[in-house]
């Protein structure tokens, strides 16, 4: 076809788009995900039966505000790694200050400690399943997210996958948080940064495969 | 005058709000970036398909661009994705560094104009009328008729003429490289 042509065309099936059109976009992955992972937690491992008591606890929402706030981090690098010649740096490097907090707090309770309290701050009684269940419950995350970063333009395919698993990772994490009756700092900095690392490797992985367009 | 940032980043803010005009100003813009840009790392034959499925990309993904930061960026990112997507296709990534890819081209122009000087140098050697001859039929691709038409002299003589001048062209490069 001729250039021209094409353009003609191209200019003949304009239409308006609508403001936000990304954050739409995004939002309804996010919201499927979230959903989908939620139900997929309900009907297999379950919510706490004491979770109106741990709401009132501290640990509860040690867990939660860590996870939140890598998610919020993770919505925000998807969001850019969605949009052509945008830098992305920033969000990345902001992830720094959740994790090197709860790593801190990690310290604190690690030094004092004599070995057998050390063991058991950080296996708790659910270190073998914590971070393969938290990547599993990534998965409906994982494809929502996916399917909206399609949608978008990614252009750095392997960071963008990797974005898309943080966000799922973290977020399922967040969701995790209802099940899990650990609570402490050592657990959650080892454990749960496992399980989001790991989706964020699995995402960095499929990226290239999965985004192309 | 090329349109820059501020010019394509109001068309485009235009053709957001579904202005056609400014889209086609927008495009055809853009066309002449794009093809340089291709045609400098695909080659000119390649380009042209580059530079299509970028303009239908950037029609596809239009609503990606964000107001708030630059557009050139915006379409860059787009340009650049395609090319690497291109280059992937054509299994051409690790064989043709991206920005080798200007000297590569640059190299083989030098090499052929070096060449042209040459075939010139040794043109001189050889009387006005044989030379004229020479470069009608050898270099510019003219049929020995049409030789023959301009110079009114007959098929069989242009014919002899010619394979003469090149035989003692030959003969010539010959006593060079004995000479050495």
């Amino acid at each position: 076809m001729q250039t021209d042509d094409l353009i003609a065309h191209l200019t003949g099936e304009l239409e308006p788009v609508r403001g936000a059109e990304v954050v739409r976009i995004l939002a309804a992955g996010l919201a499927l995900g979230l959903l989908g992972s939620a139900l997929l937690m309900a009907v297999t491992i379950g919510i706490r039966p004491d979770i109106i008591q741990a709401m009132g606890g501290s640990a509860f929402w040690l867990k939660f505000t860590y996870t939140l706030v890598i998610a919020i981090l993770g919505l925000k690098l998807v969001e850019r790694m969605g949009r052509p010649g945008t830098d992305a740096s920033w969000p990345a490097l902001l992830l720094a200050v959740p994790v090197v907090t709860l790593m801190s707090m990690m310290a604190m309770q690690m030094m004092p400690a004599d070995s057998a309290t050390r063991h058991a701050l950080l296996m708790g009684h659910s270190a073998d399943v914590c971070s393969v269940l938290i990547a599993g419950l990534a998965l409906p995350l994982f494809a929502g997210l996916f399917w909206a970063l399609r949608r978008l333009a990614p252009t750095r395919l392997t960071e963008a996958g990797a974005a898309a698993g943080l966000l799922a990772g973290s977020a399922a994490a967040t969701i995790y948080a209802f099940h899990c009756t650990e609570s402490t700092a050592t657990f959650i900095a080892i454990w749960y940064t496992a399980g989001i690392a790991l989706t964020t490797l699995m995402g960095a992985g499929l990226g290239r495969f999965l985004l192309r367009w | 005058m090329i349109p820059q940032e501020a010019e394509y980043r109001s068309w485009m803010l235009a053709a957001l709000a579904g202005d056609a005009a400014a889209y086609r100003m927008l495009l055809q813009g853009l066309t002449r970036h794009l093809r340089g840009y291709y045609a400098k790392r695909l080659g000119a034959a390649a380009a042209e398909d580059a530079m299509q499925e970028t303009l239908i990309a950037i029609h596809a993904k239009r609503a990606t661009y964000d107001p708030a930061r630059p557009f050139t960026a915006w379409v860059y990112g787009i340009a650049r994705y395609k090319l690497v997507d291109e280059y992937r296709r054509t299994k051409r990534a690790a064989a043709v560094p991206l920005d080798d890819a200007g000297d590569l081209f640059g190299a083989d122009e030098a090499e052929a104009a070096s060449a042209r000087r040459d075939v010139e140098k040794l043109l001189a050697r050889l009387p006005q009328a044989k030379r004229d001859l020479v470069r009608a039929i050898k270099l510019d691709g003219h049929s020995i008729a049409e030789a023959a038409a301009r110079t009114g002299m007959s098929e069989t003589s242009v014919k002899v003429t010619v394979h003469r001048a090149l035989k003692s062209l030959g003969e010539e490069l010959g006593d060079n490289h004995a000479d050495r």
